[in-house]
Order: C-alpha cells, then sequence, then structure tokens
C-alpha cells in the first residue's frame, strides 16, 4: 500500500536519502516542536499574566525551562533528518565519485558517533540527575536530562538512515535545490 | 597551560575544524571536537552531557524562540511587504532605486527578526527578483542584501547580542541600545555607498504625501512591534523573553487577524518551523558551552588573554584592535554564536584589564562577527544571499569587497568613539551600562 500523503511539514529535499517508513516520525517530530513552542509561549504569557497580577505562579518557570529544553533538542533530532543543521561548508557537494562517497559517509560516521555519545553519555548523566532537584517542586534534573539520549538516538538513526540510502542511490540528488525553488514560489512581490 | 594541554587544545580545534570543513554541521562538529579533547583528560564524557545542557539553561537565551517566530509569522503571513511599500514611498525615488529600499527595508525588518539568516531569506524573497526586473547585477543584488542583512545582528532584538549578554553577563538592553547607532551607521553607509557608487537604477517619482501616508498607514500596525520590544524592555515592564512573548500575542491578535486573516490557519505550520529553528542556533550553543568550558579547563583562555596583554598591554583601545583582529580572523571560520560562546572567558578577562565598559567591548565584537558574516570564506549571511539570488559566491564576493568599507568605518568610530556607542544607554538606561545614581538624588554617577 502506498503510503498516505503527508502534508508540507515533511520536507521532500534529498528524498533520494530517507526511507519514506521514517517520514511518519519526522512528521511527529515537527509537531512536537509546533507543541513545544506553543506550550513555551504559553507558559511565559502565564508567567508575565500572572505576575503582572501579583499572584506569580513560581512552578510555571519549571514548565517553561521543560518545554525550551525538549524543544530544543526535538528540533536537533529534526533538523538531523531534514539536514537543516548549520554547516560550516557543503565541500562534499562540489565532490564526485568515490571521494564525495568517501566524505559524505565519514561527515555521517561522525554525526553517528556525536549521536551514539549522546545516548550512552546522555544515559548515565540522566541516571545521574536523579540525585538533583529542581526547585520549588523537587522534580529531579533528570527529568530535563532525559532529551539528551533520545535525541541522540533519532540523530544516529537519521544519520543511518542517510548513510545507508546513499551508498544505494548516490549521495548526489536529482534535484535542483530548494533554496533555488524558494523564489519561484515566493508570493512575496511589491 | 602545560604543554600537554596545548596539544589537546589543538586537537580540539583542529578537530572542530576538519569535521566542520568537511560538511559535519556545526553542533556535532564542536560535540566530536570536545569528546575527542576530553579522552585525554581526567573529565568524565557523562560531565560534558551536563556542560552541553548548561550552554541552554540560561533565561536570556529563552528570547531567542520568541525572536524567530516574530520573524517567522511577520514573513509567512505576508505582513513584511507593507514594510517594503513604505520604505519603496520613503526612498524609492532616490538614485539607486531599489538598492536604497533594500537597505531601508532591512533597518525596519531589523527591528523585529533580530536574524540576518531571517533578513536574507526575506530581502531575497521580496527584492531580489524586482531588481532583476529592473536590471541590477544579481551579484550586486547578493551582496547589498547580504550586508543590510547584517543590520539584524546590531539593532534590537538582535539575537547576538541576546547570547552575548547571556553569556557574557552583560546587560542585554545596554547592547540592545548600544547597537543602534553602529546599525544606523551602517544602515545609512550601505544608502550612500549605493548613492554615490552603486548602479543608478529604476528611480521612481517621489511619493505623495498621500502616498507615503497611505504606506504608513499600512505599515503601522507592523511597525508597532519593535516598540514593543525595546519598549517593554527599556521600561522595565518586561524582561527581553517576555517582551518576545508579548509581541507574539499581539502579532496573533491583532496583526494576523486585521491584516491577513486567512493565514490563521497556517499558524501550527508556522509554529512547527519556527520550533525547529530555534532549535538550530541553541543546540549550537550547547555544543559550544561545552567546548569553551573544556578550553577552560584547559586554562586556554589565560594563555590566549595572556599572549594579548603582552602585546597589548593595559591600553583599552590596544585591547580592543587585538580582539578585533582576532574576532574577524576566528570569525571568517566559525559562526558568530559559537564564536562568542568559546571566546567569552577571554573577552571578559580582557575587558576588566584595560577598564573597558563590557557594553562597548560586546557592541565592537558583534560588529565584528556581523561583519564575518560577509566575508570568506565562511561568510554565512553572503552565502546565503548568493544562492537565494541565484549566483556564484566568488562574484557576489568580488562585488562586496567595496562595501567592506561601510563596515570598516563602523568598526573604528565604535572603537575610538566609545560615546559612540555609549551615548544612548547612558541617557536612556544609565543602568546598564554601569552608571549608578547619585546619592544626591540628581541624575546618574557614570564610570569613566
Amino acid at each position: 500500500m502506498p503510503p498516505p500523503h503527508l502534508p508540507s511539514l515533511v520536507l521532500d529535499r534529498q528524498r533520494h536519502l530517507k526511507w519514506r517508513a521514517f517520514d511518519r516520525v519526522e512528521q511527529v517530530l515537527m509537531v512536537m516542536c509546533g507543541l513545544a513552542l506553543a506550550g513555551f509561549s504559553c507558559t511565559v504569557f502565564f508567567d508575565v499574566v500572572t505576575r503582572s497580577i501579583g499572584r506569580p505562579v513560581l512552578w510555571v518557570q519549571e514548565v517553561t525551562t521543560t518545554f525550551f529544553v525538549y524543544g530544543i533538542f526535538i528540533g536537533t533530532a529534526a533538523a538531523a533528518r531534514r539536514n537543516d543543521h548549520l554547516n560550516l561548508s557543503a565541500i562534499a557537494d562540489s565532490l564526485d565519485g568515490p571521494l564525495r562517497v568517501l566524505v559524505e559517509t565519514f561527515t555521517r560516521l561522525v554525526v553517528v558517533a556525536v549521536g551514539l555519545c549522546m545516548v550512552y553519555f546522555g544515559y548515565i548523566n540522566f541516571l545521574e540527575g536523579f540525585h538533583a532537584y529542581r526547585m520549588p517542586s523537587l522534580t529531579p534534573l533528570a527529568s530535563l536530562y532525559a532529551p539528551i539520549p533520545i535525541s541522540g538516538a533519532f540523530v544516529a538513526l537519521f544519520a543511518i538512515e542517510q548513510l545507508v540510502n546513499g551508498w544505494r542511490n548516490g549521495f548526489a540528488g536529482p534535484e535542483t535545490g530548494a533554496d533555488d525553488s524558494m523564489l519561484a514560489e515566493s508570493d512575496i512581490s511589491l | 597551560m602545560t604543554a600537554a594541554n596545548g596539544v589537546i587544545v589543538a586537537l580540539m580545534a583542529v578537530m572542530f575544524l576538519a569535521f566542520g570543513y568537511l560538511g559535519v554541521p556545526v553542533a556535532f562538529a564542536l560535540m566530536g571536537g570536545v569528546i575527542i579533547g576530553t579522552l585525554f583528560t581526567p573529565v568524565s564524557l557523562p560531565s560534558i552531557m551536563t556542560q552541553l545542557f548548561n550552554g541552554i539553561d540560561a533565561e536570556a537565551l529563552m528570547a531567542i524562540p520568541f525572536f524567530l517566530l516574530v520573524g517567522e509569522l511577520m514573513t509567512s503571513a505576508n505582513v513584511v511587504v507593507r514594510i517594503a511599500e513604505l520604505s519603496q514611498a520613503m526612498v524609492g525615488h532616490i538614485r539607486g532605486g531599489l538598492a536604497q529600499v533594500v537597505t531601508v527595508f532591512s533597518m525596519f525588518f531589523s527591528g523585529m527578526s533580530g536574524s540576518s539568516s531571517a533578513d536574507v531569506a526575506v530581502l531575497s524573497r521580496t527584492m531580489a527578483r524586482p531588481m532583476a526586473q529592473e536590471g541590477y547585477d544579481a551579484a550586486f543584488v547578493a551582496a547589498l542584501i547580504a550586508a543590510a542583512a547584517t543590520i539584524a545582528n546590531l539593532v534590537p532584538p538582535s539575537i547576538m547580542a541576546v547570547v552575548y549578554g547571556a553569556v557574557g553577563n552583560v546587560s542585554i538592553a545596554g547592547l540592545f541600545l548600544g547597537g543602534i547607532a553602529p546599525g544606523l551607521m551602517v544602515g545609512f553607509g550601505l544608502m550612500i555607498y549605493c548613492y554615490f557608487f552603486g548602479p543608478p537604477g529604476h528611480r521612481r517619482p517621489r511619493a505623495t504625501l498621500v502616498q507615503f501616508g497611505d504606506a504608513t498607514k499600512a505599515a503601522a500596525l507592523p511597525l508597532v512591534i519593535p516598540v514593543i520590544l525595546l519598549g517593554g524592555i527599556l521600561t522595565g515592564w518586561f524582561t527581553p523573553t517576555e517582551a518576545g512573548v508579548i509581541a507574539i500575542v499581539y502579532i496573533l491578535t491583532v496583526v494576523i487577524p486585521l491584516l491577513n486573516r486567512g493565514h490563521l490557519r497556517h499558524l501550527p505550520r508556522d509554529f512547527a518551523h519556527a520550533g525547529l529553528i530555534y532549535s538550530l542556533p541553541l543546540i549550537t550553543i550547547g555544543a559550544a558551552s561545552a567546548f569553551g568550558w573544556m578550553l577552560a579547563y584547559l586554562r586556554g583562555p589565560i594563555v590566549v588573554s595572556g599572549w594579548i596583554s603582552a602585546v597589548a598591554g593595559d591600553n583599552p583601545y590596544k585591547i580592543m584592535f587585538s580582539l578585533v583582529v582576532l574576532f574577524t580572523i576566528v570569525g571568517d571560520f566559525i559562526e558568530p554564536v559559537p564564536c562568542i560562546v568559546i571566546f567569552m572567558p577571554i573577552v571578559a578577562a580582557l575587558t576588566d584589564t584595560g577598564g573597558i565598559n563590557s557594553v562597548h567591548m560586546g557592541v565592537v565584537l558583534i560588529v565584528t562577527l556581523a561583519f564575518g558574516l560577509i566575508t570568506p570564506p565562511y561568510g554565512l549571511a553572503l552565502l546565503m544571499a548568493s544562492k537565494f539570488v541565484g549566483v556564484r559566491f566568488s562574484q557576489a564576493l568580488l562585488a562586496s569587497l567595496s562595501i567592506y568599507i561601510v563596515f570598516f568605518v563602523t568598526i573604528a568610530v565604535c572603537i575610538f568613539f566609545p560615546d559612540f556607542v555609549l551615548w544612548l544607554p547612558k541617557h536612556v538606561f544609565p543602568e546598564s551600562v554601569g552608571c549608578f545614581k547619585n546619592p544626591s538624588g540628581l541624575g546618574y554617577i557614570c564610570p569613566s
């Protein structure tokens, strides 16, 4: 059965490096990014209102921090699949043949290694977080450390996805580049 | 620092640059460098994860998502066109035509977005096509858009200023106010450059008073946003984060319903995109902060600040000039945000040595890093603009070389005339630059 058509939250760029099965994961991560930001916005606004009327609610700031931190690590995972992270250069794009495969493989392996470090050492850090507490709720700090290994797992998973598909289909894609199409699709004009 | 420490610092730097330039995303390249460095020290790797977390666990950094969301909503809802039309009514008749419009538009939009990347995207989408239709050279268009977009890092709500303030414990309100004069100087400098040295362009007839009034009226609601952001912070009503959320509430309840009601159904998508976008600089800040922490552990900042002190002594101008050179070189290779986070211990030490006002130092370095966005090899704004406009980076770079003079002059003025930066904060928010109330009750006493 063909996969259902997903709305524009899933990026179609570099389709040859992606498995359609993971599109749903990207979509869920994007929705969670939006929810984290919406929740973060609501709690900050609620904090402003309650403080302005002289009835500040202290635990709101903890919720705010939770949305903020989770949003960062969820976004990090989503951006790994969409190749949206900030790059110093895209040297591999100018290469061809085996050299390109070598460079692309190496960069993905570095990302996999970093992702796995986030999983393993982030998990140890998470366990240690049960010995420290957030004030005033006394919630273990581990609740804020939890997204680090989870994000690391997604980062490693998406890097492996790109690696395997790159080896199968080649890393150079047929697309013309989303950045160029951005102008063409733009509905902003003077 | 022992020789072994020096080798580890060098190894971390080399690994980061090698990973980064091979194509590993900056955040992971930084983490890769710091993880490899940590293996040669007694520091445990789980504690590096704690530093990754500590780097982002700062109240001031929470303003960043809101500033990015403001830019996303304004662009996505197509409200920015009204500001472009107002800019055209203001300066479209001056020699340079749309080139002047680009600069003024950027000065307005910078007051809302806080990010050069957002500015480049909006300016390219809005102005590149009409400029191409009027025969402007594509390389010049890309160079001008990139240069104009750097203003977003200078004027409030500059995200670079937020990061600098949060990491360096410097008043963000002071950095916002101190950045206004250099931001305007870059803006007016670009307008003067376009007038005398740019293509003449297609000059429109001067807008009549009625046309100007209509354009102002159409853009009035969006133009309240900078007032909310800066006004809320300066009056002390809001922190930068709270001012950001108030601006969001204003956009969601007033601007979009009144100007583009149909866009309301797209808001979930805007939030999802902005939620993704804000994670990118922040995970980089977290990784850079772990990298910077390890450098500090290895006593790198003490050594580097010692080198600079040996050359510059305690002369504030020499110290600032040395740091500008350092940041120009480093900023040519890495992102401004990690650059600020990694080098902050050095900057803080030298600011104390030279007795320099921390807001003055911050603004000078922010202008320098903003300039780095249009210099090779890693001029992010120029790279983006050349990509959006559809011209080779080398051509855009050639076209931007003569524009550099605007930045050289601005940086020099900021260094040698501290009051150019500090006058506004001293008069509007004196506490932000270290002034304190005169015990007699009359005015403020400010450090010389």
